[in-house]
């Protein structure tokens, strides 16, 4: 059985090229069978994203998979291989498994740690598995490379630290307040990314949103949106006491949120803290608004620089996820050698036990010549002698599976003892 | 002195009540803890003119007559205070300040003897325990306080992650700041009176002059403050955190004099 992995992704070929060689959902099962009916090919995998098209594919050694799929992809989607050139990427063996491994892990994504390509390969697999292509090495290689992604995730960080401007706000909220169940969140002003982090943050567990803006049928509109209050935009200032966390993205073309009014606000809170988020260009909260005690401002570049400095820390975790990725890599080969050399062992004990049962019984021959203690002795020391010999060379046949060099010992032992 | 006595039990019921209102047990003890204090202070008012009568001139001759009419005087005023303004929250601070006066002041005559040195030796056990766990709560509550400045100054910063690990969010370790302090502040508060009461019995009149007790008192009354602060102030976030770093900072100041002072 040997491996084959070929492919595209968004870093390899621009989206004109993915979209052609993409596979919906319910073409899938078609192409599965397509595949299938070609040249030894045993079993497939197609994972089709909007970041990668790659189809693995596990074959016969005799097989050529690699022509297979290329007739394969001129047949289906009229691309001949040739023209996507370096574009299409083709993995074999070990190298193989290792993207595989790696793609599950996202340490391919375009997102480094984002968790949705897990998902899509595991309903990729799902519809292999119902297609009945998906039984044997491959098999074992896909489950192997969903917990090693899961590996990846709870042993470095790679996944826990929010790279979107909005996912660091609620991120940053928590660090205040720890859970943000009955946290109230002003909106003054609208924007997408408002909200998103409105959006967010409710869904975190935020009770209560209020609105407000210059123009109260926009308010109204996000309102709804939120099933929040409306505050008129003019005494919004005097509502603050009453909310944990305010977003501003007002076109205001001035601050709208001063410190001295801060000040009041959180003494009439009883210092308990308040996250400020603005998100406005120009700003809509006065900076010296930090420096108040409990008052936790923060506008779009810190939410971007917490946002960089997120990403760098995933690439850092990145590579601690390699060395996993790299380590599991190695484990899975010098399993699949052992798998491989289990034929070779039966083999030769069912050779041995052969010649042991046939020598005996030609001794045995002779009717009435051995009492059943006698016969019974005999059976025990031909069998402890088989076994004695046995011993050596297929725990050595064991050892040198899981070594590289281990083909050239066990192809040795075949011939030694003639088992072909 | 028995009205001193009398007194005191009756602002027991106002340090009560600032216990309550800090341990969020009920909310409506604090009138029937005023009308208490306002009696205790009657009490406290009968007992310092019997004190004057018998001396024939103005009591305030020893420690502990001056520390009873101190608290006389923080009677009075709070009672005129809350009369003229309604500071319903000045009592966390006030009951438990005048309550330990009266008590050290109700404790200037010698009980009787201990009725065996088992009981002596309990007593003081309690003692010791109670002010060590009152100790193990501020340490805890100064800890939290290191930690909430660490992670309070990285939010400002906005430069998050210098920490390798993660660090609590604020919200917990502004609450558990709170309710190490509530515990340890009622350790405390405990382990005084009944230190107190044991170094009445034990030395007679003359235990308020030793400076261990002295020092202890000190630490109470940090631990009073911080409380005080913290729950009617609304002191909360880093002042707070620093407020109770220093507060273990005295704690610590008091225990080592008490080591030395042992040691000598």
């Amino acid at each position: 059985m040997k491996l084959l992995l070929t492919g595209v992704n968004h870093k390899t070929a621009p989206v004109e090229v993915r979209e052609r060689l993409a596979f919906s959902d319910t073409a899938i099962p078609t192409a599965l069978d397509a595949l299938k009916n070609g040249n030894g090919i045993a079993e497939v995998l197609i994972l089709s994203t909007c970041n990668r098209v790659e189809i693995t594919v596990a074959a016969q050694d005799d097989a050529d998979p690699q022509a297979a799929i290329d007739s394969f992809l001129v047949e289906a989607r009229r691309i001949s291989s040739h023209s996507l050139g370096p574009q299409l990427y083709r993995f074999e063996g070990r190298e193989a498994i290792q993207h595989l491994f790696r793609v599950a892990a996202s340490l391919d994504a375009m997102v480094v740690g984002e968790p949705q390509i897990l998902g899509q390969m595991k309903s990729a697999y799902a519809l292999s598995k119902s297609a009945g292509v998906m039984n044997g090495l491959l098999e074992s290689v896909m489950s192997r490379a969903f917990s090693v992604a899961k590996r990846v995730r709870s042993e470095t960080g790679i996944g826990q630290m929010a790279v979107s401007v909005s996912y660091a706000a609620v991120e940053l909220a928590r660090k205040i307040f720890g859970t943000l169940t009955n946290r109230t969140v002003m909106l003054v002003g609208s924007g997408k990314m408002s909200e998103l982090a409105a959006r967010h943050l409710r869904r975190s567990g935020a009770s209560h949103i209020f609105v407000t803006n210059r123009t109260h049928s926009r308010a109204e509109e996000m309102a709804r949106l939120f099933d929040g209050t409306v505050v008129d935009y003019l005494r919004f200032t005097s509502m603050l006491p009453e909310v944990d966390i305010v977003i501003t993205s007002s076109g205001a073309p001035h601050y709208i949120l001063t410190k001295e009014e801060m000040q009041r606000a959180i003494g009439v809170r009883k210092n308990k803290p308040m996250f400020l988020i603005d998100i406005a260009v120009p700003r809509n909260i006065e900076p010296a608004v930090n420096k108040v005690d409990n008052v936790f401002l923060y506008d779009i570049d810190d939410l971007q620089g917490v946002v960089n400095s997120n990403l760098a820390e995933r690439q850092k975790e990145a590579q601690r996820a390699e060395g996993i990725v790299a380590e599991e890599v190695d484990r899975m080969l010098a399993r699949l050698k052992v798998q491989e050399v289990a034929p070779t062992i039966v083999t030769l004990q069912e050779h041995w036990e052969q010649i042991r049962a046939m020598e005996t019984a030609k001794f045995l021959r002779k009717p009435g010549a051995f009492t059943g203690e006698q016969l019974e002795a005999v059976d025990a020391l031909t069998r402890s002698i088989v076994n004695k010999l046995a011993h050596a060379p297929i725990s050595e046949l064991r050892r040198q599976a899981a070594h590289p060099e281990g083909a050239h010992v066990i192809d040795a032992l075949r011939k030694l003892f003639r088992l072909e | 002195m028995i009205w001193l006595r009398v007194a005191a039990a009756l602002y027991s019921l106002g340090l009560l009540d600032a216990l309550f209102l800090l341990t969020r047990q009920r909310d409506s003890f604090f009138r029937p803890a005023l009308a208490a204090f306002g009696l205790g202070g009657l009490f406290h008012l009968v007992s310092i003119v019997e004190q004057g009568l018998m001396q024939h001139q103005f009591p305030v001759n020893d420690i502990f007559q001056t520390l009873s009419f101190c608290g006389f005087l923080i009677t009075v005023s709070f009672l005129f205070v809350y009369w003229r303004y309604r500071t319903e929250s000045l009592g966390v601070f006030i009951f438990p300040l005048v309550f330990i006066l009266a008590l050290v002041a109700g404790l200037s005559k010698s009980f009787p003897a201990w009725s065996s040195p088992e009981a002596r030796g309990l007593w003081l056990k309690v003692h010791i325990v109670l002010i060590l766990a009152g100790y193990a709560a501020l340490l805890f509550t100064a800890v939290a306080a290191v930690v909430y400045l660490f992670q309070e100054n990285e939010l400002k910063r906005k430069k998050p992650r210098r920490f390798p690990f993660h660090l609590p969010p604020l919200g917990t370790l502004d609450d558990l700041i709170s309710s190490s302090l509530r515990v340890g502040f009622i350790c405390v508060t405990a382990g005084i009176i009944v230190g107190s009461i044991w170094a009445c019995v034990d030395y007679g009149t003359r235990w308020i002059a030793d400076p261990r007790i002295g020092i202890s008192f000190v630490t109470w009354g940090i631990y009073l403050a911080l409380v005080f602060f913290r729950s009617s102030a609304g002191w909360r976030g880093r002042k707070a955190a620093i407020l109770a770093i220093a507060a273990l900072f005295c704690s610590v100041a008091t225990w080592v004099a008490h080591v030395g002072i042992l040691v000598q």
